[in-house]
């Protein structure tokens, strides 16, 4: 009878360890059969990748969490969608590369890059902390944290911060800073739109988010609350990248080259047309993404430096 | 990282380490509140469950009982606790209470029927026994049934409050800091997800293996009589 047991425990753990191992097999598989689609028209790997580059697969998958509008969102039929969605798309067609969008949480994403992920575009902004981790593209998108209050609510300084229960996305830039305030007390929501509705809930005295999602849930409840800018709290503008795995410089350099390439070619602003300015194309605003994307470049248009003083006054 | 940088930064840098303590007082506190909530309603609606009318046939209480464990248990408790987070108690800012609250009606409706499968494993005869000796059908059910189906239940309700104390890891959706919701914060601070995850899941079991160990001196007390 014992020995029974025995031989059927160890078949358990055998078949567990199976499985375990086998963790990588459907994602292997799924890259062949990626493979079979795009070997019509690219070309075998890129010589002068290194062996370990996620350079060397067809397809990348791509980490993101869709609860961040306009960047992305769960689209029409359910799977992400939204700015970042189609930039990384437009980065995977330069680059010849599949693209397979993955959605998690968003505090989970820098730590799976290079084992359930290849590369993250979330609105993730660029820090120190996250540049230990990953490696990261260069900037194509400049932003600006925002405070979310109740109309009428007193809120308006940093000072007013202190002290305050304010309501965060757990892991962005909102947290870290609101993190830092003296006396705050901070809720970390798995997602923004929770922190919005307990805003609203009377449950947290103000919420702060990246501006564009903060203005996009705004809309939604334009009778009740408002965006206040963070440059009159003293918040850093901060730069949105694409998050890659530590050490991979083939990967960054045909991401980096890609984005320039789109940017040159007008995609990049006909995609910031599409989905963060709603079809317009405000000339100032998008002067200031150029600016912010290709500071380090020769272009600088008068419109956008003097955009650029505006966010960054104060 | 080294193992030892990975440990350093998940755990004391920062005082990290109290964010834990923290989380599992916040763990402990709902799955306590909870339980209490759970055995008492969980009680009563198993005695509703029994209950007949005259002629024996389910009674309007049992009815209402049987409808409660039914929705309880055919809907998922994190929709339950956000249920009760976004709508029913959205007024309210104790978040711990909402959550012991949702936690405990929802663990009600399992220890109504671990109840019920207690009190229906005591022998018949001792029913009727107290009923030919005078006794009220509730005099009997308080004094002799629910005594010796006390013994009978332990076990699954060890079971219950440890599934319980688990389930708690879920109110990160509302926003509660607890032990779970601790790992992924120090996560999302470190980007390094083992040491954090690994740490939580040994706090757990600590934790919880502390609480079967209870149980098991319960449960030998109770059967001491047993050796007749």
């Amino acid at each position: 009878m014992k020995k029974l047991l025995a031989a059927v425990l160890t078949g358990v753990m055998c078949a567990s360890l199976l499985t375990a191992c086998g963790g990588s097999a459907p994602a292997a598989s799924a890259s062949t059969e990626a493979a079979s689609v795009a070997a019509a028209g690219s070309e075998s790997a890129p010589a002068e990748a290194a062996a370990d580059s996620v350079l060397n697969k067809d397809t990348l998958i791509v980490g993101t969490n869709a609860a961040f509008p306009p960047f992305e969102y769960a689209g029409a039929d359910g799977t992400p969608d939204g700015f970042d969605i189609a930039l990384i798309k437009a980065v995977g067609e330069k680059i010849g590369k599949n693209i397979e969008v993955k959605d998690m949480e968003f505090d989970s994403l820098v730590a799976s890059i290079g084992n359930k992920i290849d590369v993250a575009i979330a609105g993730m902004t660029v820090t120190d902390e996250r540049k230990n981790m990953v490696d990261f593209s260069d900037p194509y998108y400049e932003a600006v944290q925002n405070v979310i209050v109740v109309k009428g609510s007193e809120i308006s300084t940093a000072d007013d911060l202190k002290g305050k229960n304010i309501g965060v996305q757990l892991g962005t830039t909102g947290d870290f800073i609101a993190s830092d305030v003296e006396g705050a007390q901070v809720s970390q929501y798995n997602k923004g739109v929770d922190a919005v509705n307990d805003l609203l809930n009377g449950r947290v005295d103000c919420v702060i988010l990246d501006t564009n999602p903060a203005k996009e849930f705004v809309s939604q409840h334009a009778d009740e609350l408002t965006a206040l800018e963070g440059d009159g709290f003293g918040f850093e503008t901060e730069n949105y990248a694409i998050a890659m795995p530590k050490g991979d410089a083939a990967l960054v350099e045909a991401v980096n080259g890609a984005l320039k390439e789109l940017k040159e070619d007008g995609t990049f602003d006909a995609l910031v047309a599409e989905y963060i300015n709603n079809g317009e194309v405000p000339e100032a605003e998008e002067a200031s993404e150029e600016a912010s994307t290709e500071a380090a470049s020769e272009e600088s248009s008068e419109a956008a430096s003097t955009e650029a003083a505006s966010t960054e006054a104060e | 990282m080294t193992i030892g940088e990975k440990f350093t930064a998940a755990f004391i840098t920062e005082d990290r380490w109290q964010l834990y303590l923290k989380g599992l007082g916040i763990t402990v506190e709902i799955a306590l509140f909870a339980a209490i909530i759970g055995l008492v309603l969980g009680t009563v609606l198993a005695l509703m469950k029994l209950s007949t009318t005259r002629n024996g046939k389910p009674s309007l209480v049992n009815y209402i009982a049987t409808a409660y464990v039914d929705i309880i248990r055919g809907t998922p408790s994190v929709l339950q606790l956000l249920i009760m987070w976004f709508i029913v108690l959205k007024s309210s800012n104790n978040g711990v209470l909402v959550a012991s609250l949702s936690f405990g009606l929802n663990s009600a409706a399992y220890v109504s029927e671990i109840v019920r499968g207690g009190i229906l494993a005591v022998d018949n005869g001792q029913m009727e026994a107290g009923r030919s000796l005078g006794l009220t059908k509730a005099m009997t059910m308080r004094y002799i049934v629910l005594p010796q189906a006390m013994k009978n239940i332990i076990p699954p309700m060890g079971n219950e409050f440890i599934t319980l104390l688990k389930e708690t890891a879920i109110v990160g959706y509302v926003s509660l800091n607890d032990l779970t919701r601790a790992a992924n914060l120090i996560q999302s601070r470190t980007y390094e997800a083992f040491m954090p995850l690994i740490g939580a899941a040994v706090i757990y079991f600590a934790v919880i293996k502390v609480l079967t160990l209870l149980l098991g001196v319960m449960e030998r007390r109770l059967r001491r009589s047993d050796n007749r």
